[in-house]
């Protein structure tokens, strides 16, 4: 464990402290200058890392952020003759406060809109910048000098230090929260915004809150910017420039504080990069021979596919080509910026941070920190004493129309508390469908839905979490980018109380709560036969592993009713076999189940009584013996039963149906 | 401000709005097939525009301009296609927006020091005097504007409807997999797609240029609106984009000459994100049923 | 005609077949029978290419095309048509049949009158489809788009066809009638791969059946043999 805190903290307060040394050691004005403007862009980068290394979203607004934090600062300093402190507390509330404004559309968008409704938010900052010259100057621009902080006119030492101070900080919050469930969350909503509100956790103020918090740092960044600069015009804020801090956070590597501080250094130096030839003509040599060895490596071993091997090559010998072909690098800034950006996207997406990650770990064996103890069970599942023969979940003529089509028609079943009810019917019976409107995934068209006598909220995954209905899915919906022990800690109920809080958490004040909700998780883990797979990534695990996983997160809600969707799909033999056995365990710790299987074998040594659905209808109910004789059933599944032969197929079966 | 004069505005406006519907309907091209769209579309636009005037200058006629020009958009089609799309689409990601932007920085680099940075006029064998039609002054560069966007839009409309090439066109868009049982190739129909919008792009370049001049800002501007009629008017229909386009034309023709040139990019931007906002699933996403 | 030897095929890393082997001769009808889950339509994608196996091989006509892209393998002759049906709802009933023939015909002009008689012949053996020619198909009944599916896959003329859950989602009367075509191209000479979830139909038009349990063939072997096994019934319901 002291080697690990060596090693990382170790590295990142050496970094520091280097940095903090360099006005004393340095007389350079210009090297001061470009690491003051490093920390400003590392703060700016680690506000972007948060929509595009941890929500995995294409965030083109973090530049228009930036300028309105500079312009906000700016215009306090100019107009209201507001100090340092003032000035930028101004800066921050106003970026946060737009972008909560701009969240609220975005959010429900994904993928493109959301990078076209950021696209056409910079646009319109920059057209607003410059139309409103009477407040901003226009494009004649904005100056400004620096203001005191509280009375004291800060040097160009002074101020490097205070940007560098600003970044510690920003830095450690931010490590504090990615750390927490906060940064759970953030990741589990890129990974599957389903399953992230249907455990509970709510897609839509985790993303509110990622993208207030990266504007938020926009903004504190541009406040800063505006200081060093002291000088403001629109066309600093414009779209190359959101490439290029994309380019940072990318090549430096996602999700990763360091990533997006080597990404700043990256930005930072570029100006520099290309007017300086050799300099260019080195770095992009050792990057074309990067691309080479790494593609070579990559078509040999038919690792990735070719274009994935040839294109960054392809792209880092046009650099290379173009360096020596080229009269002035700086003209070509913009294909220089595209090119790099391009090979690192396809041949290096997770960065260099992230390569390096890899390759240090390797070098240095960092043990993961331990983890804590398992709490024992029943802090975590306690054994609910079941009054059985009570009704649990009551459905009254449940309906659900697709258009024309009648999926479900009119279904009415009650589930008792302590059961194992199982759901079973032909391909279009309309079982998944019930499933889904139960789980709130669509709202019902008609008829009613009681939870020990109240009705569930309908049509929404994550309030009817929240009212005590957990569920798996049939088509695997984990965060497959996160741990096994990390996918069930985001879905514990209860376990979070200070961590809800971002400033606490922010603090670092959640930590114990983690290292309890760490034991909470470990304990279902070694429940579901998984302990020892706490930390493989999900993606990692075995099909097998990655359905019982899927029940011990469910678990983790403390459900008042576990809605199993074919949690035995595609499992083997042996698999079935301790899925079912993981069903029974946890059925005997007083969890109310409703399985659907197609496996018959699975239905009938588990499910207590049996509900059959036909054509989006309820054709019969019983235990699974009955069932499994009765002629309508028989019918559902085999055709037609035709007279003759065939009858003496069905085992005991009535004589009429 | 009389009526005529915003009769006047509104028309010139309305004009120009088709270009927009023609980019957009570019979008709606690969949309269709491949989920997808070209983030650098408008790169495209003014590569090719300048790529056009470059034929102009070295003396060739204009009826053999026209297809250079066309067939240069298409290269660039496919050129977008395979370095930008077909990756991402075979890993079943959104990479591609973010190589398609890449892309097209790409494209605004080279044409910015290939051709300069400067705004160049862009000959047209149209004549530039203003005539009257119905109380309103036109040039017939800018009905050569409508009949331009017209004529590919229906000319695609027509290839997609009568052959049989354009059915498995429509086929794949509307059933990858089935198209594919088909034995119609869904690589090459996206391929084709991103062909075609080329050609689009081309044309909406070509069209545009005589009143706009070639630069290489040119069509930055022109993709934001387009983006803006295309969620408005939805990426599925055909020839909403046609009616958007003419109506946010003329609504930015007006602003601007109220306004002040400036405030001329407000209304479309506005219109975008409040689209995006009122659309629940956007653009990039018909209502469909979540499958899990 | 069409034969598969120990398939291996899944979704991402769940492994759905787990060596599955079968053969159609040419000129008969096979069924394909099972529980849910039991493998049979992800069979169907694998011979067709919508899924690529990881082992086995499928051999059309005495060639592999295993790992082949799904347009290569129909136009190497075979025709699928797939669990659901997947129409081209836009398109028209008679665009929808001209695209099943697309690999025989010219792609810019010309192709409606070469495909003249290709058309006939299914309006004949469906004549609704006829009357509903210019119909979108995406309007027609559930009956209906499984005639257009089956004609579809006949304007390919193909060597083998594939018919997956052909009555799913279908009134009994309608499947009858699918059924009684089915019938009839089998009298033809087409060799067809049933796959049906009602046992007992497609017992009824099937030369040889598999029965396939949990990623393979459990059980094979002519219809009126199955008929009286008692692990047919089994393999449904447990």
């Amino acid at each position: 464990m002291w080697k690990r805190l060596l090693l990382i903290r170790g590295a990142e307060l050496l970094m520091f402290a280097v940095l903090a040394a360099v006005p004393l050691a340095v007389q350079n004005p210009y090297a001061l200058g470009l690491l003051t403007l490093l920390a400003i862009y590392g703060i700016l980068l680690i506000g972007l890392d948060v929509t595009v290394g941890y929500l995995g979203q294409v965030n083109l607004a973090q530049a228009a952020f930036l300028g309105l934090g500079a312009y906000t600062a700016g215009l306090c300093v100019t107009k209201l003759g507001w100090g340092m402190p003032l000035a930028t507390v101004a800066a921050i509330a106003v970026c946060t406060v737009l972008g909560g404004l701009l969240a609220l559309p975005a959010l429900r968008l994904e993928g493109p809109q959301f990078a076209l409704a950021t696209l056409s938010f910079t646009a319109l900052t920059v057209t607003a910048l410059n139309e409103l010259e009477s407040l901003t100057g226009g494009a004649q621009g904005l100056s400004l000098t620096r203001p005191p902080l509280l009375g004291h006119v800060l040097g160009a030492n002074e101020f490097y230090w205070l940007c560098m101070a600003l970044l510690a900080v920003v830095w450690v919050a931010m490590r504090n929260l990615l750390a927490s469930q906060w940064g759970r969350a953030f990741e589990a909503l890129r990974d599957s915004p389903i399953a992230t509100d249907a455990m509970g956790m709510g897609t839509y103020r985790h993303k509110v809150a990622a993208f207030a918090l990266g504007s938020a740092l926009g903004g504190l960044a541009g406040a800063l910017y505006a200081f060093n600069f002291q000088y403001l015009q629109p066309q600093s804020f414009v779209y190359e420039l959101t490439v290029i801090l994309l380019l940072g956070v990318v090549l430096g590597g996602r999700k990763s504080l360091w990533g997006a501080f080597v990404g700043a250094s990256l930005v930072a130096l570029l100006p520099n990069l290309l007017s300086n030839r050799t300099l260019f003509q080195v770095i992009s040599g050792l990057g074309f021979l990067l691309s080479l060895l790494a593609g070579i490596r990559g078509l040999v071993r038919k690792t990735i596919p070719p274009f994935q091997a040839i294109a960054p090559i392809l792209a880092t010998g046009v650099l290379v080509g173009g360096g020596l072909l080229v009269a002035n690098t700086e003209d070509w800034r913009k294909a220089i910026f595209a090119l790099m950006l391009f090979s690192v996207v396809v041949g290096l997406p997770e960065g260099l941070m992230g390569f390096a990650s890899r390759f240090l770990s390797r070098l240095f064996r960092i043990p993961d920190p331990p983890l804590p103890a398992p709490s024992p069970l029943d802090e975590v599942l306690p054994a609910t004493p079941v009054k059985s023969g009570t009704p649990l979940l009551e459905l009254r003529d449940l309906r659900r129309y697709f258009g024309g089509v009648k999926a479900l028609d009119g279904v009415s079943m009650t589930v008792l508390a302590g059961q194992i009810h199982g759901l079973i019917g032909p391909n279009g019976s309309g079982k998944s469908t019930l499933v889904n409107v139960v789980s709130g995934l669509y709202a019902p068209t008609a008829g009613e839905m009681l939870l020990r006598g109240q009705p569930l909220p309908r049509g929404s995954l994550f309030r009817t979490a929240q009212a005590g209905v957990a569920r798996t899915f049939q088509n695997l919906q984990l965060f497959t980018g996160l741990s096994a022990i990390e996918n069930v800690m985001a879905a514990l109920r209860g376990a979070y109380r200070r961590s809800r809080s971002m400033p606490l958490v922010l603090l670092g004040l959640g930590r114990i709560e983690e290292k309890r909700a760490q034991a909470h998780a470990l304990a279902l883990l070694e429940f579901v036969g998984l302990g020892h797979e706490a930390r493989t990534p999900a993606k990692d695990l075995t099909y097998g592993a990655q359905r019982f996983l899927e029940i011990a997160r469910a678990v983790a809600r403390r459900p008042q009713i576990l809605i199993l969707d074919e949690p035995a799909a595609g499992l083997s033999h042996p698999d079935m076999h301790r899925q079912m056995e993981i069903i029974e365990r946890v059925h005997q710790r007083g969890v109310t189940i409703v399985l659907i299987e197609h496996h018959m074998d699975v239905v009938s040594g588990l499910c207590n009584v049996v509900t059959v659905l036909d054509g989006g209808k309820l054709i019969a109910e019983g235990t699974p013996v009955d069932v499994k004789r009765h002629p309508k059933v028989i019918e559902a599944y085999l055709g037609e039963v035709e007279p003759g032969p065939v009858e003496e197929v069905a085992p005991a079966a009535p004589a009429t149906s | 401000m009389t009526i005529s004069i915003i009769a006047q505005m509104a028309v010139s406006g309305a004009l120009m709005g088709l270009v927009y519907a023609l980019i957009a309907y570019g979008f709606q091209l690969t949309y269709a097939t491949s989920k997808s769209i070209n983030f650098g579309q408008g790169e495209l636009v003014m590569v090719s525009a300048f790529f056009s005037l470059t034929l102009i200058t070295l003396g060739l006629p204009y009826w053999l301009v026209v297809p250079g020009g066309l067939l240069f958009g298409a290269g660039l089609g496919l050129f977008v296609e395979r370095a930008g799309v077909r990756l991402a689409l075979e890993q079943k990601s959104e990479g591609w927006i973010l190589l398609t932007i890449i892309l097209g920085l790409f494209l605004f680099s080279v044409a910015e020091n290939v051709w300069g940075r400067d705004d160049r006029p862009f000959p047209t064998p149209i004549s530039q005097q203003p005539i009257q039609v119905l109380g309103v002054d036109v040039t017939p560069v800018e009905l050569s504007v409508a009949i331009g966007v017209f004529a590919i839009m229906g000319v695609i409309e027509v290839f997609k409807r009568q052959t049989l090439l354009g059915k498995a066109f429509e086929a794949v868009s509307a059933d990858r997999d089935a198209g594919e049982l088909m034995g119609i190739s869904a690589t090459h129909t996206v391929m084709l797609s991103y062909a075609l919008s080329g050609v689009v792009a081309a044309v909406a370049g070509i069209l545009v240029s005589p009143i706009t001049t070639v630069g290489p800002t040119m069509a930055s501007a022109l993709v934001l609106k387009a983006f803006s009629v295309a969620v408005v008017a939805g990426l599925e229909s055909g020839f909403g984009v046609v009616v958007v386009g003419m109506f946010l034309g003329a609504l930015e023709s007006i602003a601007s000459f109220s306004l002040g040139s400036g405030w001329r990019e407000v209304p479309g931007l506005v219109l975008l994100i409040l689209a995006l906002a009122v659309r629940p699933t956007g653009v990039f996403g018909k209502a469909t049923i979540r499958k899990v | 005609m069409l034969v598969v030897s120990d398939l291996h095929a899944g979704y991402g890393l769940s492994e759905v077949l787990v060596g599955t082997s079968l053969e159609v001769k040419a000129g008969t009808v096979v069924a394909l029978i099972g529980a849910n889950g039991a493998g049979k339509t992800t069979t169907m994608r694998a011979i067709s290419g919508l899924v690529r196996p990881s082992k086995g091989s499928v051999l059309l006509d005495g060639q592999p095309v295993q790992g082949l892209a799904p347009s290569r393998i129909a136009r190497l002759g075979l025709a699928h048509s797939p669990e659901g049906r997947k129409v081209f709802g836009p398109l028209s009933v008679e665009d929808n049949l001209l695209l099943g023939a697309y690999r025989r015909l010219p792609r810019f002009i010309g192709f409606r009158a070469q495909a003249g008689r290709d058309l006939d012949r299914v309006y004949g053996l469906f004549p609704r489809l006829g009357e509903r020619k210019r119909q979108q198909a995406g309007t027609l009944s559930g009956g209906e788009q499984q005639m257009l599916a089956i004609g579809r896959a006949l304007m390919a003329a193909p060597k083998v066809m594939l018919l997956d859950e052909p009555s799913m989602g279908l009134a009994p009367v309608i499947v009858q009638e699918v059924f009684r075509t089915i019938q009839r191209l089998k009298q033809e000479g087409m060799t067809m791969l049933l796959v049906e979830q009602f046992a007992k139909t497609a017992l009824t038009v099937a030369d040889y059946a598999y029965v396939m349990e949990r990623g393979r063939v459990a059980v094979e072997g002519p219809p009126a043999e199955l008929r009286k096994n008692e692990r047919v019934l089994a393999a449904y319901l447990g």
